[in-house]
């Protein structure tokens, strides 16, 4: 009988953490049985090639998170400014050559494939948050002032850009990352306090002067969807129809007659969980919440575990990235929050959040992978 | 096996307090959401998953057959026929365009218009509503849609019943029509039948006659049939294995009670053609001895077959503006002073308070003066020596006069009142009028005057403000027939549920017996209405019997002609030929009649507008329907006749062509 204590050199694959593999695993199990019914209602093949190519997406998306998970994690801290550089001009060039779509330019053609400069630039500010805050030790007293004003100028121009797609959710989007990354380090009391009255000061002005129209319909139609049904509370009526009426076990795979029949607008992407919901029911929606959580509790782990504070913010930020679109899009569907474009990760359709998410939980993976010292 | 923390550098140690945070976050989340769902799927689940299936399920209503109408020997009266309508299913279609076009000319409607349609359509309903195109096409177009479902998918022939009155015009306010439902109506209805009837948009209701009246019993109980859509109002076939959850059954239509009219279609059919075939407009109505009606018809009439097609606003308001009112039920709504006719009941009243006997013998000569007045009979030379027969045969004016000057206004109500003039009949049918029987009472409350007894002599002759409808007289001359038998008239039988069990019968009702005393101390002796009958049999059978021409063989008939002045003429009008005025100004023709003469199964009143005399304008189309009664009931007695047309109007002798005014 050998000591608790083994010193050997691990292998590859023991370094790998398999419990966020097969969490990951387990939601896009979910997410491609979900999909599946979503794009298979009565419209035909139209519909069902996008579960296919969500498959594409997949494997691609699997071929990064491995590739990420050998590079070195500390490859990224050098390049940090690099890559948001390079994102934030892509970003400007949105604007520029990007294609008008849904009222917003928000992609660039890339051969076969819609590029979206906001999305990655949500990873982009992740690691530069990650290398510039990683630097100073501010535990204690928290970030003064002085030490928020470098990184909330690196989140404020991207930020303006992508309100002026518009984009509002991906904005506050990377509002809530950031937010989570410099909270998560600590941020004087006293700052925090102003910041919220600024807030409260600055909410009404932009509701005046900031914000478009349908933008604004979108509030209001959260604060009263049933004022007009079949315009913008449409979204919102059904997708709480479709979520309250699989009851406690679900109206069964592909027998969800909300999402089957069109009713559910934007099934397969925005309100895929309503799909869930509504034919896995209570129980259902459960589980997928449950693993959502689990995974956020695997990264947290390692997170706690990192070899570096470099490492264990990287981790935190993708973590919040993941959490923070589960939790709007989670919200939305369900009624707790206004309507906004935000996919679910790993369950919605969509190359650009698929492959996002799969990288940021490659970089988890390589923090993982690099937290054993033999 | 905790071998983690010893590569730990000391670095990262930094967070770990941060983690509470997180931990909290990720709580705080789970209960959030967990609540929410909770909420959404366990407590609201029910009723969201109720407005799910309100979402997929689409209720189609299957309207419920209406009940049939029959007539008392069970033959069709009123029924439903297949009618089909041309419709585009837009989820089928391939190419508009060319769908369109082809309708097109199957159908000979522009596609311009069909477009039209489809626009509308789908403004209001969606972009997958049916469209109907042209409805109630005929076998020639059913064949051509059918032809070309082949080529252009979502071309449909579909089949609806509609309400069919193989009688068309003939007997039209009796059995009434049906059309859809005014969104004013609509509300009432629904109140009025809360819980047992829902009448929605479109739903076709009884508008008048029978259909009107007992709606409730024919309309049935409408099924419903509930198919699958889906958001965008495509509705998915029964076979289609994208049908999800559960099926609901449908619920069948119950079709509605049958009813069975006391009517007679052959008699309905004889005085109808008889009365059309003269020209006249007016009400017949023909009654069996204890108050089944045989026959009612009112003209002009209206085709109730147009408003079951959707009948087109020009003939709508063309009826509508028809001076004589083609939708008015004659038979009880409209009134007309009796005329003549009025005299039989003035023989009644003049016999029991014995101001004559049956064999007094008056003095009538052709004029009388009444408080300075003068007052006319028909025949310029008047009568001479009259008795009572004589002057109900020829109708004196003069002899009547005079009863009239010795009963007074009173004594003469309280005998015509009870044969049921001046009072409703209740007969079934909504909207009957009262007509009038005036006294002196009435007098002083709706005009605040005396009666003058001069106004006794008008009313003696049935004029003045006497008036009744021709159900009426129908049922004041049956009670004279049947000697004091006053009885309720009615045209509902039987009413039959779908399965054939008897609902309801009706039968017949004696509302009082004149021979018995009745409330106001009066009852009438069997040899008064024996005497008053046989003078009504002389004015059919008589040698000078104003209707003289109108004989039927085997069977003695009695009756009375009338002529009703419609306007009052100056001393110089009054002998001009009624003939050569305008139409609207001639007179009325009266004829009210039953047989045989001397125990009468059948009674007969006809009101013949502007015809100008009672016995040419009335009395032929009594004595139609009395012959074709007799032939029925005693085909033996009929089945020598070798020619059955032998009986044809015959003109009146040239002698009897006397000028008229208030009667003949």
């Amino acid at each position: 009988m050998e000591l608790g204590l083994k010193v050997e050199e691990r292998t590859f694959l023991s370094k790998i953490d398999w419990y966020l593999v097969s969490m990951i695993l387990i939601l896009n199990a979910i997410g491609l049985v979900n999909l599946y019914s979503a794009t298979h209602g009565i419209s035909g093949e139209e519909m069902s090639t996008l579960f296919y190519q969500q498959l594409v997406w997949l494997f691609i998306g699997w071929g990064l998170f491995i590739i990420l998970t050998i590079i070195d994690y500390q490859f990224l801290s050098r390049l940090a400014y690099v890559i948001y550089t390079l994102n934030f001009l892509a970003l400007l060039g949105v604007t520029f050559f990007g294609k008008v779509a849904y009222g917003a330019q928000r992609w660039i053609e890339l051969f076969f494939f819609r590029y979206q400069p906001s999305e990655t630039m949500k990873l982009a500010v992740i690691i530069l948050f990650a290398h510039t805050l990683s630097e100073k030790s501010t535990l204690g007293q928290g970030m003064s002032l002085k030490d928020l004003l470098w990184p909330l100028i690196l989140l404020a121009l991207p930020f303006a850009l992508v309100v002026e797609q518009p984009d509002l959710g991906t904005a506050m989007m990377l509002i809530a990352i950031g937010g989570s990354m410099l909270l998560f380090i600590k941020v004087r009391k006293s700052i925090l306090v102003s910041a919220l009255i600024s807030v409260m000061i600055a909410a009404p002005l932009a509701w005046n002067f900031g914000l478009r129209d349908y933008q604004k319909n979108r509030v209001l139609t959260f604060l009263s969807p049933t004022t007009d049904p079949r315009g913008t509370g449409y979204n919102s009526i059904q997708s709480k129809i479709a979520v309250g009426s699989g009851k406690f076990w679900g109206k069964g795979f592909r027998k969800g007659t909300q999402a089957q029949l069109e009713f559910l607008p934007e099934r397969h992407t925005d309100f895929i969980y309503s799909v869930l919901s509504e034919e896995w029911g209570f129980a259902g929606s459960l589980f997928a919440l449950g693993c959502f959580m689990v995974l956020f509790l695997i990264g947290t782990k390692i997170a706690n575990q990192a070899n570096d504070k470099f490492a264990a913010l990287l981790t935190v930020g993708v973590m919040s990235y993941v959490f923070w679109h589960m939790f709007v899009n989670i919200g939305m569907v369900i009624g707790l929050l206004p309507i906004v474009g935000i996919p679910l990760p790993l369950l919605s359709y969509g190359g650009t959040s698929m492959l996002t998410t799969m990288c940021g939980l490659g970089i988890v993976s390589s923090v993982a992978y690099r937290r054993y010292l033999f | 096996m905790n071998t983690q923390y010893v590569n730990n550098p000391e670095a990262a140690k930094e967070y770990l307090p941060r983690y509470r945070l997180v931990y909290f976050l990720l709580a705080f989340t789970t209960v959030f959401f967990l609540m929410r769902l909770w909420y959404l799927q366990i407590i609201k689940g029910s009723e969201l998953r109720e407005f799910s299936e309100k979402n997929r399920i689409k209720e189609i209503k299957m309207t419920a057959p209406r009940g049939l109408i029959f007539d008392r020997e069970g033959r069709i009266l009123v029924e439903n026929l297949a009618a089909y309508d041309a419709v585009i299913l837009p989820q089928y279609v391939d190419d508009l365009e060319k769908t369109t076009k082809a309708l097109s000319e199957a159908l000979g409607i522009g596609s311009d218009k069909i477009i039209q349609k489809i626009q509308k359509r789908r403004k209001q309903m969606g972009p997958f509503a049916v469209v109907k195109i042209k409805d109630n096409l005929s076998l020639d177009e059913v064949f051509r849609v059918q032809m070309l479902r082949i080529d252009y998918p979502g071309v449909e022939v579909r089949e609806n019943i509609i309400r069919s009155y193989p009688l068309g015009a003939n007997g039209a306010q009796l059995f009434g029509y049906v059309a859809e439902v005014s969104k004013k109506q609509l509300p009432i209805l629904n109140q009025q039948y809360k819980e047992k009837f829902v009448f929605s948009q479109g739903d076709l209701i009884g508008k008048s006659g029978v259909e009107e009246l007992r709606d409730i019993e024919l309309r049935g109980k409408d099924g419903y049939s509930f198919i699958q859509v889906d958001a965008h109002g495509r509705e998915l076939a029964e076979t289609d294995d994208k049908i999800l959850g559960q099926r609901i059954k449908d619920i069948e239509a119950t079709p509605g009670h049958n009813i069975q009219l006391t009517i007679d279609k052959d008699l309905q059919e004889v005085a109808y053609k008889s009365f059309t075939d003269l020209e006249r407009t007016g009400a017949i109505v023909a009654m069996q001895s204890n108050g089944e009606v045989l026959a009612w018809v009112s003209t002009p009439s209206f085709d109730p077959n147009e408003f079951s097609k959707g009948i087109s606003p020009e003939l709508f308001s063309k009826l509508i503006r028809d001076p004589f009112r083609p939708f008015r039920n004659k038979v009880i709504q409209d009134h007309a002073a009796p005329g003549s006719t009025f005299k039989s009941l003035m023989a009644i009243a003049s016999l029991e308070e014995k101001v004559v006997t049956p064999s007094s013998i008056i003095n009538c000569p052709g004029l009388i003066r009444f408080g300075n007045r003068p007052y006319h009979d028909h025949l310029r030379g008047g009568f001479g020596n009259i008795g009572i027969f004589e002057a109900i045969e020829r109708s004196s004016n003069v002899f009547f006069y005079k009863m009239g000057i010795s009963l007074g206004i009173d004594r003469i109500f309280k005998y015509v009142s009870l044969f049921g003039l001046g009072e409703r009949t209740h007969i079934e049918l909504k909207r009957e009028t009262s007509g009038l029987l005036p006294n002196s009472e009435w007098k002083k409350k709706t005009y605040g005057e005396e009666w003058q007894p001069g106004e006794s002599l008008s009313t003696a002759i049935g004029q003045g403000f006497v008036s009744a409808t021709p159900l009426q007289m129908a049922v004041a001359y049956n009670t004279i027939g049947t000697e004091g038998k006053v009885v309720k008239p009615f045209l509902i039988k039987k009413l039959i549920d779908p399965t054939g069990q008897m609902i309801k019968e009706n039968s017949p009702e004696i509302v009082r017996d004149l021979q018995k005393i009745q409330p106001n101390g009066v009852a009438i002796s069997e040899e008064t209405f024996k005497t008053v009958k046989e003078g009504m049999r002389r004015v059919v059978q008589g040698q000078r019997g104003t209707a003289r021409a109108w004989k039927i063989p085997h069977i003695e008939m009695a009756g009375k002609t009338g002529t009703t002045q419609v306007k009052s003429f100056s001393a110089d009008d009054i002998y001009t030929e009624c003939s050569t005025r305008p139409l609207r100004l001639r007179h009325h023709g009266w004829f009210v009649g039953f047989a045989p003469a001397d125990k009468p199964e059948i009674t007969v009143a006809v009101l013949a507008e502007h015809a100008c005399h009672g016995g040419s304008g009335a009395a032929p189309v009594v004595r139609d329907i009395i012959y074709a009664y007799m032939k029925k009931t005693r085909p033996e007695l009929f089945a020598d006749d070798k020619d059955q047309k032998t009986i044809s109007i015959a003109p009146l002798p040239s002698a009897s062509r006397e000028p008229e005014i208030d009667g003949e």
